[in-house]
């Protein structure tokens, strides 16, 4: 065999370029869909300030729709409609959606041909913000075209809070909390206690903690709370306090949750750091004390911080029981001033009333998660 | 009762042995992973347990301090029966150390605290005498200007050698390393079986559960292979390695040698 037969030629073929054209147009896509939302959100809001702040009286078309001089508040929602039904909010809308289409064809159609990540990202982010602006759109020109009048009057009228507020809004604002607080710390007990009975290796013991948790999480916390207070009026002949009733009820309720968050909590952590304590000739409560619950009650703050949002919204249902005016959380505020006014506004402001405990919670507990998330060293480190 | 037990017998011991284990048996459901194994170590003596993984090494050791209680046989520890249902476990742990494959140092303590927090709480020595006996441990191991780190911040070489001063600061009469450098990255092994061996050389004794075979040559006193749940053979370390006389053993050998 010759040399010659053994060599091979080898051809080097370009790899062939799997780019696409990259297109010209880049952040365009972006500020069209920021154009789109800010006309739709922003031009709205700025409409209806506009129209509340200038001098204006009641137009024949407000006195039209019944909106008379001596409804409370009529001059306030005769200017949200007007304003809702002006040609600059119509131009505002039509301008919107228009908008928001081209971000979407545009953004969508250009996304993959962009040349850097943070391109493409922007343009998909318009689109996004496009199909916003086109969607929320559409929903203000159906609710215009209904009768928002009839809905600003009976929902968004501010001014019949009137003597309602802020003094007794605020009271109710701080019962709620008072009982949603001693409801969690009243539960964070019980449900330490039912946990550590659940976790016992012995049947006995286990068996009424298991029996008390399922029928806490397997009952309506609403039968609880009229059950309980019915069992002690007619079964005990004790002629009970709603507000302790419902106090005992949301802690007892509570404790069954918090067991099991608690359970999970001391099963959560490994097996290894109780044969370690034990094999330093540690008991089992002193394994449980030392080593296992402190790491335990770390990984559960952020359930139980859960817990206590969700009773916040519970609480609302003290009204089946019924409460004096001074002893009113904010549920059963809002029911009272709406059946002295027939207006439902009431519930609005009660909505913003909760939120205004509950966001605050909410981020407070994903930070909390975060900062968990970061791993021991980080707490032991801000701990100690 | 006892059903027969299994693999090599055990030869009789020259003197009163620190541990004697008696026809161990050990059933987890239907799995029978301890059929009868008798093991005796006296004072001073190294015990080094190899063999293949399921075969119940870990198993054995655990039996030893009774975190798994065997359900037949008997555990002799310092002339006491310690299968005895009224014997005081905690009391009994606090002279036996143990040291395990993944470290299990309290994460949420310091390196310090991770020893003072059962001399403190066990044995009852008053703060700064837990202190110094603990500073003591870590000097032993190297570690003392790590005492104020968490579990986290340590390498795990550092952790385990944290975890072996911890159960020395007990001032145990016998130590138990489970598969102790199981868990460690290649370069940090050395470190640990540097301390190992040196507490070897101060006359602790041990029983030693372990994949270094190196190790095993050169520090046991006597070397045990189990598999399948029996003691399949028994002797001198050095012996066990040039001449190993069944063919499971040489199986063995020539997979991790």
């Amino acid at each position: 065999m010759s040399v010659a037969e053994t060599e091979r030629v080898i051809v080097v073929e370009p790899p062939p370029d799997t780019r696409g054209p990259s297109s010209p147009i880049s952040a365009t896509a972006l500020w069209l869909g920021i154009a789109a939302i800010t006309a739709v959100l922003g031009g709205t809001l700025l409409l209806q300030v506009n129209y509340a702040v200038s001098d204006r009286v009641l137009t024949p078309g407000c006195v039209e729709l019944r909106l008379t001089p001596d409804i409370t508040g009529a001059l306030n929602v005769c200017n949200m409609v007007d304003a809702l039904r002006s040609s600059a909010q119509t131009l505002l809308l039509y301008g919107g959606i228009a908008l928001g289409i081209a971000a979407m064809v545009l953004g969508w159609g250009i996304a993959k041909r962009m040349d850097s990540f943070r391109r493409r990202e922007q343009a998909v982010t318009g689109a996004i913000l496009g199909v916003q602006a086109v969607v929320i759109a559409l929903v203000i020109l159906a609710f215009r075209n209904g009768r928002p009048d009839l809905f600003a009057k009976n929902f968004l009228n501010f001014t019949v809070l009137g003597e309602y507020f802020p003094g007794p809004f605020f009271a109710a604002m701080k019962n709620t909390i008072v009982l949603a607080f001693v409801g969690e710390a009243g539960g964070v007990l019980v449900g330490l206690f039912l946990a550590l009975l659940a976790l016992s290796k012995r049947k006995a013991a286990r068996a009424p903690a298991r029996a008390y948790i399922n029928f806490f999480r397997g009952t309506p916390l609403i039968w609880q709370l009229l059950t309980a207070y019915f069992v002690l009026l007619l079964g005990f002949g004790i002629v009970p306090s709603s507000l302790l009733v419902a106090m005992g009820v949301f802690a007892l309720n509570t404790g069954a949750y918090a067991a099991e968050v608690f359970r999970a909590g001391i099963q959560s952590i490994e097996r290894g750091q109780m044969e370690a304590a034990r094999s330093l000739g540690m008991t089992y409560l002193q394994a449980m004390r030392f080593a296992i619950v402190p790491q335990a009650v770390r990984r559960v703050i952020p359930p139980l911080m859960n817990e206590f949002v969700i009773l916040i919204k519970d609480t609302a249902l003290i009204i089946v029981l019924g409460l004096l005016a001074s002893q009113y959380e904010l549920f059963q505020w809002a029911r009272g001033g709406q059946s002295d006014t027939f207006n439902a506004t009431f519930f609005t402001a009660t909505a913003l009333g909760y939120l205004a405990v509950t966001l605050p919670l909410i981020r407070l507990v994903n930070a909390v998660e975060k900062r968990l998330q970061s791993g021991l060293v980080g707490i032991a480190g801000a701990g100690g | 009762m006892t059903p027969p037990t299994g693999g090599v017998p055990m030869p009789a011991p020259d003197k009163e042995p620190l541990i004697r284990m008696d026809g161990i048996h050990k059933w987890f459901g239907n799995n029978h992973v301890l059929r009868g194994v008798d093991l005796a170590l006296e004072p001073g003596e190294v015990q080094v347990i190899i063999g293949p993984s399921g075969g119940g090494k870990s198993t054995l050791l655990r039996c030893a301090n009774m975190l798994e209680r065997p359900t037949l046989g008997s555990v002799w520890f310092e002339s006491q029966d310690i299968t005895d249902i009224r014997t005081d476990l905690n009391a009994v742990r606090t002279r036996m150390g143990m040291v395990f494959q993944q470290f299990n140092l309290f994460p949420h303590m310091t390196a310090i605290s991770n020893i003072t927090i059962a001399l403190e709480k066990v044995l009852k020595l008053d703060d700064g005498e837990a202190k110094h006996r603990a500073m003591e441990q870590l000097r032993h191991v190297g570690l003392e200007q790590k005492a104020d780190a968490y579990p986290g911040a340590l390498s795990g070489g550092q952790q385990q050698r944290v975890a072996i001063a911890r159960a020395l600061a007990m001032k145990p009469t016998l130590m138990l390393f489970d598969e102790v450098t199981s868990a460690l990255d290649p370069e940090l092994v050395g470190e640990v079986l540097a301390v190992m061996r040196q507490l070897a050389d101060e006359g602790m004794t041990m029983m030693v559960v372990t994949h270094e075979m190196g190790f095993a040559r050169e520090v046991g006193t006597w070397m045990v292979f189990v598999d399948g749940g029996v003691i399949a053979e028994r002797g001198r370390p050095k012996e066990m390695f040039a001449n190993p006389e069944s063919d499971r053993l040489r199986q063995f050998f020539s997979k991790v040698l």
